[in-house]
């Protein structure tokens, strides 16, 4: 009876998602302008989230990705309508973001906390659902999340990886059109993460639009079409998947100089515009570059460099100089 | 009100064996050493002293549940249970007003237990202020619900709950709880949240007049709980909006 109502559901979302492709539908994510700030204890002001224009359609299944502090978690808090904006605009599914909430069309996983010790697995969904508008049935969450099995454990005997599918299991309770997860495999283990990206991969197939933030490069790569790289506050990138990979281009070059002003080599080679970042650790140069071949010309001819080692960036060394050449355009 | 939600809470609540003793049984041990000495026979109001005393300590206790409930509401926003609940449709107003109904529930175990105590060690009263009293006892209570929320979301320490509750020991001492003050100590203590809660609920006893002389009139009595009450609520409404936000 379940799977059946199940089965019909599947197919009329499918067809919502075909008709996304063929009509302009509403965006499920639309932000504009949008900054926050918050003051500190001592003070000072701190631009959590600076200016991020973004928006997202129907269907999408997007990454933001960025290290601890990008403001990817103060951006999604806006989404979710769990914190106002200092200026700019947020809409969600063409609603102010607590009216979306509100309506159960959007839900969450949340980084780390947000259960409760005392409850059992079971008792935390029943808990949840009788807090939303029109709840999916507590067996069929439950065994959507693969939580039939611990469901009479007590939430403070569950693992961290149990513990996060069971916030994905609340999250499933409202039967959203906006799937936000916030780091969701934060301190999981391999086995964990795997099973949790499988049970995800199972929901966004059925046609839901899935936002999750992570500071995992692989994670963002191997789940979403579309990946949206933030630093300090603002997006500095925005792209399929592979447009992102060929912005990031790029190769390491590492070398030994041994002369003694090796201070001045590498603000000289700072100076250079192909080059994006140069590391000094004793007499060992490594630099990240666009046109490795001029940078290797350069240490070699000009600046007597030698043991010359050549190798393609990582993604990971990648996209941490396209966060750092964004960041010094901006000063 | 949502029955699921506080058929839960109050699931949780007694499943804490240690809590619901210390909550239920220490004001009753209370009652039995102060409220059964030789001047509990003493005539007060249109019953007796022992009464007098029943009431306070019932009152004592209904207020340290309603307190140690919402602390715990805080320690649960310290574990981000206030960001999970901003996920759902419910709204900020029901959150305060099921966590105060779980609170009254729980606040009266110690009423029951120790009215019971009472009608079984002399104290007396007409009828009608045994009910009244009673009534009143569980009703005010909840603003010290609001209270232990709104010191607990303010701290969001587990430290938080142990301070509030040990906050009412100073109030319930200033408010007249425990045993009459007089002089510079009263004119203090009418200022205090526990001296209009435990006025109020002695009043159907002894009509506003206080054991060791003078009289409370009953708008004065009115006007401290309804300004506390007020100050509780409003901060308590503000700390939770407050809690959503990210620390």
């Amino acid at each position: 009876m379940i799977r059946d109502r199940r089965r019909k559901y599947d197919a009329a979302r499918a067809s919502t998602l075909i008709d996304m492709h063929t009509h302009d539908a509403t965006p499920a994510i639309e932000l504009a302008g949008l900054t926050k700030q918050f003051r500190t204890a001592r003070g000072e002001t701190v631009h959590a989230v600076d200016g991020v224009d973004l928006t997202v359609g129907q269907g999408e299944v997007v990454a933001l990705l960025g290290a601890n502090g990008a403001g990817k978690t103060t951006t999604l808090d806006v989404v979710l309508g769990l914190t106002r904006p200092t200026g700019g605009s947020a809409r969600v599914l063409g609603l102010p973001p607590h009216e979306a909430v509100a309506a159960g069309r959007v839900s969450a996983v949340l980084q780390s906390g947000g259960l409760l010790r005392d409850l059992t697995v079971r008792e935390t969904v029943e808990l949840v659902a009788s807090l939303c508008l029109d709840p999916r049935p507590v067996d069929e969450v439950l065994e959507r999340a693969g939580l039939h099995p611990i469901s009479r454990r007590m939430v403070s005997k569950c693992s961290g990886g149990e513990q996060q599918r069971l916030r994905f299991a609340l999250a499933l309770l409202p039967d959203p059109d906006l799937l936000v997860l916030d780091e969701p495999t934060a301190g999981m283990d391999v086995t964990a993460r795997h099973e949790f990206w499988d049970a995800m991969h199972t929901d966004a197939a059925a046609g839901r639009t899935v936002v999750f933030a992570t500071h995992y490069l692989e994670e963002a790569e191997s789940f979403a079409a579309r990946i949206v790289l933030m630093a300090g506050g603002k997006v500095l990138a925005d792209g399929s998947t592979s447009e992102i990979r060929a912005r990031a281009a790029g190769r390491s070059l590492a070398a030994r100089l041994p002369g003694p002003d090796v201070r001045r080599v590498t603000k000289a080679l700072r100076a250079r515009p192909e080059v994006v970042r140069v590391d000094l650790r004793g007499d060992r140069v490594t630099v990240v570059a666009r046109d490795s071949d001029a940078v290797a010309r350069v240490l070699l001819m000009e600046h007597g460099a030698c043991d010359l080692e050549i190798s393609a960036a990582s993604l990971e060394t990648a996209f941490l100089s396209i966060t750092e050449r964004v960041m010094e355009d901006a000063r | 009100m949502n029955t699921v939600y506080v058929g839960l809470e109050l699931r949780r609540i007694f499943r804490d064996y240690v809590n619901v003793f210390f909550v239920g049984v220490l004001p009753a041990f209370l009652f039995l050493i102060f409220g059964t000495q030789s001047y509990s026979s003493e005539r007060i109001g249109n019953g007796n002293v022992g009464m007098l005393i029943m009431i306070s300590m019932a009152a004592y206790g209904a207020v340290t549940a309603t307190t140690g409930i919402g602390g715990m509401a805080a320690v649960e926003r310290m574990q981000g249970w206030g960001r999970q609940l901003g996920l759902t449709s419910m709204r900020d107003v029901s959150y305060v007003g099921n966590k105060t109904l779980v609170a009254l529930v729980v606040a009266t175990i110690p009423i029951v237990l120790i009215y019971l105590l009472g009608a079984l060690t002399g104290a007396s009263a007409t009828a009608l202020a045994w009910l009244l009293s009673g009534a009143l006892v569980l009703v005010g209570a909840a603003v010290f619900g609001v209270y232990g929320l709104a010191v607990g979301l303010a701290f969001r320490t587990e430290a938080a709950v142990s301070a509030a509750s040990g906050l009412l020991v100073i109030m319930a001492f200033l408010g007249n709880v425990f045993m009459p003050i007089t002089g510079t100590l009263l004119d203090i203590g009418r200022f205090t949240p526990l001296y209009g809660y435990n006025a109020l609920v002695r009043y159907p006893l002894t009509g506003g007049d206080l054991e060791a002389g003078g009289h409370d009139p009953l708008w004065m009595i009115l006007a401290n709980v309804t300004v506390w009450a007020g100050i509780f609520v409003l901060a308590a409404t503000h700390l939770v909006r407050r809690g959503r936000e990210r620390q």
